[in-house]
């Protein structure tokens, strides 16, 4: 996959300072708070993701930012342009993937994107976005009769067509099949090579921490935890968890006795022994092992996800 | 300007791609313009009724009519009997053709006067006159036809086949319309009608597929997808406006006053006042099906209680009143006196200015009601 080459605005837009910039925003929609008093920023060319449940306001805070809902209180500024006031200019720089794809059924993909190109005064090459979205056989096809996955793939790239600065992209691997999943991501990847800024929603774990510089964790309208997932993860959890398949003779006292274990629990077949000194208790525990006269099978040392930073921030895992 | 073009031939394209859509704005009013046409060009069995001017006032005159009574399908009318009375009840409508029996009738078509005259020679003839309104071909050829036929016989059975009873025709110029130029404008304004209200069913389609939604993220302005819509709807009511009037003009013979500035003039403010109901419709329906639902609650009332398929002259009361206050009666009326040079309701200046009103109404109410997302 290869995205128009490097733009030139994504240069020549206003070095310094955040590309987004979001302050103590408010939104309500009669009694439901949807965004509760939310605040975060993005740098140039760093990819920002918003994770959360259904209903944690991911949708509603980006909206804001493409225009489609003014918010009660707040500030909102994209590349030092105010949202509410600027919009215009905004949305010259910025590319949009909705969370529904939204086509015109009856068009077809290159008259998709021409019509949308023609929106703007800048445009990226139609010949390029197909190469890239790997739309190229589908040219012309009308929209409704693309599957799921192309036409997500569409929506991104109808994003793209004016060569933004800034992509939003709302959940956009969504029912995508894991290999075209996989794609998007190297392209979201090379989005940020070429200096654009993304933000993106998502509620994947596995998403936030493959590409994501920044991740913000949100539910209820309120961001919960903002950081790298290294830094969510290190905030909260100090423990690693050493796993290898049970076997009987290795019972759970033994394990528990071991130096440095906290916690011993079980999952799938396996026992996870909790430690923050993983290498001394590792040794240990193959001592043991060699005393009993038997070798752990699948040993490995597994760090803390944001799966378990989400649940410890909301004592809910993310997925029902 | 770019951005206008690309999105009214994406919208042209959406539409010309879209069979039922295509179906139900240009095929149907045609069907429509078909149908009527025949039915009320004379198709199943005719009736006519013609006046009857006897000036002669003898026994084979007597005759005659009575044997003319005996024809299926045409009555005679006796109210008045004198030509002057008979021509002007036919300019209003309430005849299909006069027919005059001269003075002197009763003497050439008399037996015993035939030998006066020699046969195959006509001095002594006579000659009947008819009069009809070319404008309703089908009706005045028919007459002519009846009545030759019936002249024939006459002849045959008086002079052996030499003519001594003649038939001419004069022209009358009715000022009711022939069924069929009434109804050519009367469909195009319902084809005008449902072309604009229908105009509600793309933009609640594109609202609900979050089409809408996804250009407002873009620096589209939202006066040109608003234009946009407006353009693609006039082109649509100019292609609806050819068809028909070729259909009228070509296969129903109606006469056109080819005053085409103002025929283009009424047709573009029509379509565009009912584009504007459109977009009320739009700014209430929420879903495609509701837009579906409530197009056809605005478009039947409008169609039948407008006075386009019935002349408002002849309706009760009540119902004219409900007329009065319908849009679509006035660009009816208004499309009646610019194509074909009919009644006018109203003066055509009153027809524009009703429409006019509901276009800035109606634009009001869309402007403050309609919702993009």
């Amino acid at each position: 996959m290869a995205v128009a080459p490097e733009v030139a605005g994504a240069t020549a837009a206003s070095s310094s300072g955040p590309v987004i910039e979001v302050q103590d925003v408010h939104k309500a929609y009669g009694a439901v708070r949807a965004v509760d008093g939310v605040t975060f920023e993005v740098g140039r060319a760093e990819i920002f993701g918003l994770l959360g449940p259904n209903g944690a306001g991911k949708t509603t805070t980006m909206e804001m930012l493409e225009g489609l809902h003014a918010p009660d209180s707040g500030a909102l500024r994209i590349l030092g342009l105010d949202v509410t006031r600027q919009a215009r200019a905004i949305k010259e720089r910025i590319g949009v993937q909705l969370q529904t794809a939204a086509l015109f059924p009856q068009l077809t993909v290159v008259e998709l994107l021409d019509l949308f190109a023609s929106f703007y005064q800048r445009r990226a090459s139609t010949q390029g976005l197909l190469e890239a979205l790997d739309l190229e056989e589908k040219r012309s096809a009308q929209s409704k009769t693309l599957s799921g996955g192309q036409r997500q793939r569409l929506s991104v790239a109808l994003a793209l067509v004016n060569d933004p600065e800034v992509v939003f992209l709302d959940e956009p691997t969504t029912g995508l099949d894991p290999a075209a999943r996989r794609g998007l991501w190297d392209l979201i990847l090379q989005l940020k090579g070429q200096g654009r800024t993304v933000l993106l929603t998502t509620h994947y774990l596995e998403e936030a921490e493959a590409i994501c510089d920044r991740v913000a964790i949100m539910d209820h309208g309120k961001i919960l935890d903002i950081g790298t997932s290294d830094e969510l993860i290190g905030r909260r959890f100090t423990e690693r968890a050493i796993q290898f398949d049970a076997i009987p003779a290795l019972t759970d006292t033994i394990v528990a006795s071991l130096p440095h274990v906290t916690k011993v629990t079980h999952e799938n077949g396996s026992v996870l022994a909790y430690t923050p000194k993983v290498p001394e208790t590792i040794a240990a525990l193959l001592d043991s092992a060699q005393a009993l006269g038997i070798e752990p099978d699948n040993l490995l040392v597994r760090r803390p996800t944001l799966e378990d930073v989400f649940l410890d921030l909301t004592g809910r895992a993310l997925r029902d | 300007m770019r951005a206008l073009r690309t999105l009214s031939i994406a919208n042209l394209k959406s539409f010309t791609r879209d069979r039922a859509a295509l179906f139900w704005t240009l095929a149907f009013p045609i069907l429509f313009v078909i149908l009527f046409g025949t039915i009320f060009s004379g198709g199943g069995t005719p009736s006519y009724t013609i006046g009857w001017v006897d000036q002669d006032q003898s026994a084979a005159s007597g005759q005659l009519k009575s044997s003319l009574e005996g024809l299926p399908g045409l009555t005679l009318h006796l109210q008045s009997g004198t030509l002057d009375a008979e021509q002007a009840d036919m300019r209003q409508g309430h005849l299909d053709g006069v027919l005059v029996i001269p003075a002197g009738f009763g003497a050439a078509a008399t037996p015993a006067a035939s030998p006066a005259t020699g046969p195959g020679s006509s001095p002594g003839e006579t000659r009947l006159t008819l009069y009809i309104d070319p404008s309703h071909n089908s009706t005045a050829a028919a007459l002519q036809q009846v009545l030759q036929g019936v002249i024939d016989h006459v002849n045959l059975a008086i002079a052996g086949g030499s003519s001594v009873v003649g038939l001419d025709t004069q022209q009358v110029q009715t000022q009711e319309l022939s069924n069929v130029s009434y109804f050519v404008p009367s469909i195009l304004a319902m084809a005008l009608m449902q072309l604009g209200i229908f105009a509600s069913i793309p933009l609640v389609q594109q609202r609900e597929k979050l089409i809408l939604k996804r250009l407002n993220t873009t620096p589209l302005p939202r006066w040109t997808l608003v234009l946009s819509n407006v353009a693609v709807r006039l082109v649509l009511a100019a292609l609806q406006t050819i068809l028909i009037v070729a259909i009228g003009i070509q296969v129903l013979g109606v006469q056109l006053t080819n005053d085409w500035p103002r025929i283009v003039g009424v047709v573009a403010l029509g379509a565009i006042t009912f584009v504007s109901i459109g977009y009320v419709i739009a700014s209430f329906a929420r879903t495609e099906e509701s837009a579906n639902g409530m197009t056809s609650v605005v478009q039947f009332p409008l169609m039948f209680l407008s006075g386009i398929f019935f002349p408002l002259q002849i309706m009760p009361d009540w119902l004219r009143s409900v007329a009065t206050v319908m849009p679509l009666t006035y660009l009816g009326d208004a499309l009646r006196q610019v194509m074909v040079g009919g009644t006018p309701f109203v003066p055509l200046g009153v027809d524009v200015a009703v429409l006019g009103g509901w276009l800035l109404v109606c634009l009001g109410v869309s402007a403050r009601f309609f919702r993009w997302q």
